[in-house]
């Protein structure tokens, strides 16, 4: 008997089959139903190169525009997702080098983005990690947790953070990262 | 490897601190913004319907001269050529697993172990074919001007809104029809008259003999499989074994025939063989004997193969 994931996992497959033949004959309902399904996700995805949501939904929308128009000649080797991530990668890295902007932009997702070229097949969606992310926080030391929590949700840097807690900068780096490391051990069977 | 840890690190401090709020993106308007853009050859039948509601008064008009076209357009194509059966889609599936599938009408198919379904991307209008080796569920959707057929190999099953399941595998001279809801017609191949068919109603059709009997069954028990379950009641041992043999595609005999007619009543729900034979030998007298699988001809591994005895 193939267990309940793996059944689900066929069925994903063959729906994705489904979709694209749908697609690729014009079927507008299937075309807003992809839309409803990726477009916020892909605009969050976006918005790790270039932290601007107007020009992120911009991107996405011309993403999917282009979708449809190439439908017939679509030729897709991985997954649908995978195509679109990579499709918004590419947009997003157009822009930045059309804006020459990588000096003044050095954040971290973007250095990390630049030098290893993510693998879209295996990454997950802010709304499929989301919920088991919250899970995974609630069993980190308090001490991790609250620093990775102020960075992240709070937007604070690691000197400001540092100041309200009255400990160096440096602890504030240490505890941040193990919160990540931690974490990436909590979620490692949900990456697969 | 390293490269996937990194990662996996990257993706959760990306979800973690998106620079947005996922709440201030409105899909909605972005969504009617590239529909605009989007010029269907197909609609689906939501957006019409809103679309319809909205403007209810203003479409009746065209709509009837837009069916009187359709009328008599379709009158003057009467003539035209027939044109060519669209390709057709395959689906199969390996021994031991079952899946849920989607068909082009919104109907579903649950399609068991071991089973090839075919069917057009599209259905062209009068008949939805398509055509099973092995076994599937189906829950129709009820269209009574297109017909939903199933064929198989001595017979075919038509419907219009129905469920019932159908077994036909290929080493077996059987095909069996039961029916869960609704009403079906099964025609067989050759002078037999076609054969209406009520719910809690079990065909059975011998290739062989070109004989079949109905006999009024407990049908969940004939698709339960479809559910992860496998369901004997008052069966006999003999066939509690062929029908574990089915699924996960090894070959089970019964050697003593004084507990081969031995009734088991059971449900199994998403077990492993290993553990369905366990429990089996836990409540009936009988031990098992494992053979090696041999190596066929052509290099492959013949199936598994176990022997039944009385303890």
């Amino acid at each position: 008997m193939p267990t309940k994931a793996e059944t689900y996992r066929i069925d994903v497959i063959m729906q994705e089959n489904h979709l694209l033949v749908g697609l690729k004959q014009g079927d507008a309902g299937i075309f807003s139903f992809l839309f409803k399904t990726y477009y916020k996700d892909l605009v969050l995805f976006g918005s790790t190169y270039i932290p601007e949501q107007t020009l992120c939904e911009d991107i996405v929308q011309s993403v999917f525009m282009k979708l449809w128009d190439d439908r017939e000649n679509l030729h897709i080797e991985t997954s649908l997702k995978s195509y679109l991530l990579t499709a918004v990668k590419n947009s997003c890295l157009d822009e930045i080098r059309h804006r020459n902007i990588v000096k003044e932009h050095q954040s971290h997702a973007l250095a990390f983005h630049q030098q290893a070229d993510i693998d879209t097949e295996n990454y997950v969606l802010y709304s499929d990690l989301r919920r088991h992310l919250e899970e995974s926080l609630a069993l980190l030391p308090p001490l991790y947790r609250e620093a990775f929590e102020m960075n992240r949700f709070g937007g604070l840097k690691y000197k400001e953070i540092a100041a309200k807690l009255k400990v160096s900068e440096r602890t504030i780096e240490v505890r941040i990262g193990k919160a990540l490391l931690l974490l990436r051990q909590h979620l490692k069977d949900f990456f697969g | 490897m390293q490269k996937n840890k990194q990662q996996q690190l990257q993706n959760i401090w990306d979800v973690a601190g998106a620079p947005l709020n996922p709440d201030h993106i409105d899909m909605e308007k972005a969504l009617k913004r590239v529909m605009h853009h989007v010029k269907p050859t197909i609609w689906y039948q939501t957006p019409f319907f809103v679309y319809w509601q909205r403007s209810a008064a203003i479409l009746l008009l065209p709509l009837l001269l837009g069916s009187l076209y359709l009328a008599l357009s379709a009158k003057r194509n009467q003539t035209a050529p027939q044109p060519t059966p669209p390709a057709l889609l395959e689906i199969s599936t390996p021994y031991g697993t079952h899946i849920k599938m989607h068909l082009p009408d919104g109907s579903s198919a649950w399609l068991n172990g071991g089973s090839h379904l075919k069917y057009p991307a599209t259905f062209a209008p009068g008949k939805r074919t398509v055509l099973l080796c092995g076994e599937a569920y189906f829950e129709v959707r009820s269209d009574p001007n297109n017909p939903f057929i199933v064929q198989t190999k001595g017979l075919e099953v038509e419907a219009t809104g129905t469920a019932f399941n159908v077994e036909a595998y290929r080493r077996d001279s059987l095909v069996t029809v039961t029916m869960a809801v609704g009403e079906i017609t099964v025609r067989i191949a050759g002078p037999t008259p076609p054969i209406a068919m009520k719910p809690g109603e079990r065909m059975a059709y011998n290739l062989e003999n070109k004989r079949y009997n109905i006999q009024s069954t407990d049908a969940y028990k004939w698709y339960a499989w479809k559910d992860g379950l496998i369901v004997f009641r008052d069966d006999p041992l003999e066939y509690v074994f062929k029908k574990i043999g089915q699924t996960f595609n090894i070959e089970i005999e019964v050697k003593d025939s004084s507990i081969s007619q031995h009734l088991y009543r059971a449900t199994f729900e998403d077990e492993s063989m290993d553990e369905i034979l366990r429990l089996l030998a836990m409540s009936a007298p009988i031990r098992y004997k494992y053979f090696d699988r041999k190596k066929g001809e052509d290099g492959h591994y013949l199936k598994q193969r176990i022997e039944v005895y009385r303890d």
